[in-house]
């Protein structure tokens, strides 16, 4: 008989929980649906989803770092974060905005639960969202070119951005019962992503800057996975602590009470406090050491492979594009002549990662003999870059003298490069720092610029209007002459059969 | 039982009575005027600008532009929310025309809003300070886009209170804009950069358009065009908010 | 009678849904009321009438203006007073300042003889007590004699009002029911309702109106003598009966069409829509 009587009302008491769970859960679902097909999500999803579309293929000129891809996406998903955000605050607003909450105050649902199901509807967003991420960066892992690892913690960024956002619109809405608090909030953080972007390492690598959601870096140089030593983990684990905080808050605003609620935003709390500290401490020494050591000693970690009868060496992640990059040295070494034709090169992928990814550090040239450069990308402007470099090490003996070639031998130099490749002249275009085929101009390389004159570029634009066929041959007879120091553009042409140039070489 | 004598005071006002109605209207429709949302806009605008004066840091001129800049947005979203009319059903129709009753309206923020940019400019020190004149045109473009984008809503919906879709719209085209907006039409370029007034020519275009799309909004439509956008039956008692 | 509000062939679509289908009509001086069900069109003709929506297809004038035209809309709208069926406020101002922003609004300049205006249908609103209180503050039958004050307001010659008496207690009725027949005094009114007995306490002429289309065209006592015969008592609920329920008696108040020998009851107005309503339906369903 006691036992009944105890079991009774437990009983009750679980069924109305577990009640409210489940309409709370109902209610979630419903407020999902409206919110996922609300326009202005389903318009910032557009913009996202046709910008995915638009920018993978082209992303890193096709040979993507995944260490790279991972975070490709973050800054777009703003968008659709603000859109949520924006969103969800309206759909919370609703029942006082249409005045239906003098009637919904008094339904079985408490509002402290109402409020609730609104930061669970944001659950399939975010998983929409996460399905988005994953698909670009699938997208790029897939590539034939791509190289490297991702990191986990850089991949929930963005969904876990978009958490955010829409817990800051919940909270936002019990807080300030105005339709325009919202907008307005979303001016603010606009602003934010501008001054955040104004200064992307304004203060280090780490430090305060990590506390906005979506960390840009000023650099646009691959590193290896080992060395980027971004605090992804914690990031995210700050983030997410941040929007369960900010959901619970939301919750505690919207009259929710008692001692669980207390202690999971107490959780919610340390959770953002230990991602938000631990990400901020200053790189690690050992991570710095290792930088230092990748970028003055990389033959200590790299891996060398034979082809043909260059050596290719490569930091471990690289190793499966030396392929690509031996097809270069082999196009240009079999349009030289003398004993350029068989001259064993060093290829050796170089990285300056000591100042991490807060700027661009140019490369120094090696003064090794027969030593040639190349970087961690790859495609696009990068392969006559290389191509020109290899040129230039065949003709000037290394890299260092290469920086300084200003006689005729240039004429060589970029017709070595230039002719084998598919598109020679817009291959000259874009190794060009101006993309111009007319008049002087300074050319890339993977380490200093070389610089041709305008008479050069007018021999090397006819070189490249006539057949290989034809050309080839006379480099090869004339090959000691052509890259003899000093001899001039003027007498250059001459010996491959083109008209002289008017002007006298002059360097600028 | 109508009250005998009474005078068909209504019918003494034909042309020329239209000056008389705004007159009379300037202080009702003041007091009728959503000014809490132009009112946390504006001020919200003047905040961002005076942070880095109360802080005593100087921002570069590039960000003193990305400033007045978002100040300018904050303001625009205030205003979105001019044209909420929570009488709007019952005022439908009046004699006195739509276009007046916006101009109204306008009269009674124009002031205001020049003076809020005034208090903006004069907050951002004079050496950092852009041109002022290519921003006011900015400034001017911006916020007559959002009247503009109110009136549409008013005229394309039969809802009391568009503004936050209005802002929400305004908001989208703010974030959207710069990133998809081809090189040739840009529009939101830094200081110093040669495009600075091609920009402005663009700037001065999307003010003409705005004005135009808001001239077009403002009358109500005698007939039912093609263009006729209320696709929702109004009818029924189940759904009086018809939003 | 001279017809003040004449219609012919207003049609009006919304999305794929008619609302209004070629309806005409001819209304005179006094109260004519509207009936039908939700959904049958009431509302949009009340609005095309008020000018707030203009039709797709027919024509219209009021007291002899044409709105298709901006200065006979003009016109109209300055001899019009409209009651929408969901009235909206600024909540914060009062009752007077609310109907004198309409009579602003009316084209009444003259201060003086305006605030004599807005005082004297406040007055006889029976709002002069409160017409200093801010609307948020009235109730719900308050806040709908606003906005009857509001569409009074000017002497309008033609006056629209969309489900007036919805939300109002009976007391409260019986006062909008005073309020209304004496606005029909002079005037023409047009009132959009379910309540068939305020059509037959108040109205001259009735229109009954289904799927967008006017279905009854008549006198109060025409749409009752519809149901003449058809309405009978019994002792059980009779299944050839239309509508049929139990009555406080005991037995049961029957309409359709009635057995030989049925023990037939008085009709009202009631019974008359409801069968219009059924013959309606049946037309559609042909």
């Amino acid at each position: 008989m006691t036992a009944v009587l105890d079991e009774t009302p437990v009983a009750t008491h679980g069924t109305g929980r577990r009640s409210s769970w489940s309409a709370a859960l109902a209610l979630a679902l419903f407020e999902a649906r409206r919110l996922l097909l609300s326009l202005p999500v389903l318009l910032a999803f557009a913009v996202y989803v046709a910008w995915i579309v638009w920018q993978t293929p082209d992303f890193e000129d096709g040979y993507p770092a995944l260490q790279d891809a991972d975070r490709a996406g973050q800054s777009t998903l703003l968008l659709v974060g603000l859109a949520v955000l924006v969103c969800v605050n309206q759909a919370v607003l609703r029942a006082k905005r249409r005045d239906t909450e003098r009637h919904f105050a008094v339904l079985v649902l408490p509002g402290p639960w109402r409020t609730g199901a609104h930061a669970l509807s944001l659950v399939p967003v975010v998983v929409l969202t996460a399905v988005c991420t994953l698909a670009q960066f699938g997208w790029s892992a897939l590539r034939s070119g791509a190289v490297g690892s991702g990191s986990p913690g850089e991949l929930l960024v963005g969904p876990l951005t978009v958490l955010l956002f829409g817990a800051l619109g919940v909270l936002l809405a019990r807080l300030v019962a105005s339709p325009i608090a919202a907008p307005l909030i979303t001016v603010v953080l606009i602003l934010m992503f501008f001054v955040a972007g104004g200064f992307p390492a304004g203060d280090g690598e780490r430090g305060l800057r990590w506390l906005t959601p979506v960390v840009t870096e000023a650099s646009s140089q691959t590193l290896p996975a080992s060395l980027l030593d971004r605090p992804a983990a914690w990031h995210a684990l700050y983030l997410a602590g941040l929007a369960l905080t900010l959901a619970l808050l939301a919750v505690l605003a919207g009259g929710g009470r008692g001692w669980m609620l207390t202690a999971a935003t107490a959780g919610a709390v340390a959770l953002a406090v230990t991602g938000g500290v631990l990400q901020c401490a200053p790189v690690g020494a050992d991570t710095r050491a290792a930088r230092e050591r990748a970028s003055v000693s990389p033959e200590k970690l790299q891996t060398c492979v034979r082809h043909g009868s260059s050596t290719y060496c490569a930091f471990p992640d690289w190793t499966a594009r030396t392929d690509s990059w031996a097809d270069v040295v082999h196009d240009v070494q079999s349009s030289a002549g003398g004993t350029a034709r068989t001259q064993p090169l060093l290829v050796r992928q170089r990285i300056d990662a000591r100042y991490g990814l807060t700027a661009d550090a140019a490369i120094e040239p090696s003064s090794t003999p027969h030593q040639v450069t190349v970087g961690t990308a790859w495609g696009g402007n990068r392969v006559p870059e290389f191509s020109a470099a290899v040129a230039a090490v065949l003709v000037a003996g290394d890299e260092k003298a290469a920086g300084s070639l200003c006689d005729g031998r240039m004429v060589t130099v970029m017709w070595l490069a230039l002719n084998r490749l598919p598109h020679p002249m817009t291959s000259l275009r874009n190794v060009r720092l101006d993309d111009s085929v007319t008049g002087s101009a300074i050319v890339l390389s993977p380490t200093n610029p070389m610089s041709m004159t305008a008479g050069q570029t007018d021999v090397v634009r006819e070189l490249l209007g006539r057949p290989a066929g034809e050309i080839t041959p006379r480099v090869r007879a004339h090959w000691a002459e052509l890259t003899a120091p000093k001899v001039t553009t003027a007498h250059v042409a001459e010996l491959l059969g083109v008209a002289a140039p008017k002007a006298a070489d002059k360097c600028e | 039982m109508r009250v005998s004598g009474q005078v068909r005071v209504g019918g003494q006002v034909r042309v020329g009575g239209q000056v008389r109605v705004a007159r009379e209207l300037l202080l009702p429709a003041g007091r009728a005027l959503p000014w809490r949302s132009p009112a946390a806009g504006a001020g919200l605008g003047l905040l961002i600008l005076a942070v880095p004066r109360l802080t005593d840091t100087e921002p570069a001129p590039w960000l003193a532009l990305v400033l007045l800049r978002c100040a300018i947005l904050a303001h625009a979203v205030g205003l979105a929310f001019l044209m909420d009319d929570p009488a709007r059903h019952t005022t439908a129709t009046v004699p006195t025309r739509r276009a007046l009753r916006t101009a109204v309206r306008l009269a009674l923020i124009t002031p205001v809003t020049a003076l809020w940019w005034t208090a903006a400019l004069l907050l951002v020190p004079s050496h950092i300070r852009p041109p002022t004149g290519d921003l006011t045109l900015e400034a001017a473009a911006v916020c007559v886009l959002a009247l503009a984008a109110g009136a549409a809503a008013v005229r394309l919906t039969d809802a009391p209170a568009p503004g936050v879709s209005v802002a929400a719209a305004l908001l989208f085209t703010a974030v959207v804009a710069p990133l998809l907006l081809p090189d040739q039409w840009a529009l939101f370029v830094p200081p110093g950069d040669q495009r600075w007034g091609v920009a402005h020519e663009r700037w001065a275009g999307v003010l003409a358009g705005a004005v135009v799309l808001w001239g077009i909004c403002l009358p109500e439509p005698l007939r039912r065009g093609p263009g006729a956008l209320r696709l929702r039956s109004p009818c029924g008692t189940s759904d009086p908010s018809r939003t | 009678m001279i017809p003040t509000v004449s219609a012919s062939g207003l049609s009006l679509r919304y999305g794929r849904a008619q609302a209004l289908d070629d309806v005409s009509l001819r209304l005179t001086q006094g109260v004519t009321g509207l009936l039908g069900p939700n959904g049958a069109g009431k509302t949009t003709l009340l609005r095309v009438l008020a000018t707030a929506v203009p039709a797709d297809r027919g024509a219209f004038t009021v007291l002899g203006h044409d709105p298709a035209a901006p200065a006979g809309r003009q016109e109209l709208r300055r001899g019009l007073g409209y009651l929408p069926q969901t009235p909206g406020f600024h909540p914060d101002f009062t009752a007077f300042e609310f109907v004198d922003y309409v009579a602003i609004l009316k084209e009444l300049t003259d201060r003086t003889a305006r605030h004599r205006e807005v005082r004297r249908v406040l007055d006889q609103v029976d709002l002069a007590e409160v017409r200093g209180k801010r609307i948020k503050k009235l109730s719900g039958g308050m806040r709908q004699r606003v906005a009857l004050a509001a569409a009074l307001v000017g002497d309008p010659g033609f006056l629209v009002l969309d489900e007036p008496t919805v939300g109002l207690d009976p007391e409260q009725r019986m006062r909008f029911r005073e309020l209304i027949a004496q606005a029909g005094e002079g005037r023409t009114v047009l009132l959009s309702t379910h309540q068939t007995e305020d059509v037959a306490m108040l109205c001259h002429r009735v229109l009954v109106m289904a799927g967008g289309r006017i279905r009854f065209d008549g006198t109060p006592a025409e749409l009752t003598a519809r149901a003449a015969g058809r309405v009978w008592s019994s002792t059980e609920r009779d299944p050839a009966a239309k509508a049929g329920w139990r009555t406080g008696t005991g037995s049961f108040r029957n309409v359709g069409s009635p057995p030989d020998g049925a023990d037939l009851l008085e009709p009202t107005l009631e019974d008359g829509y409801l069968l219009t309503l059924d013959g309606a339906d049946a037309e559609v369903a042909a």
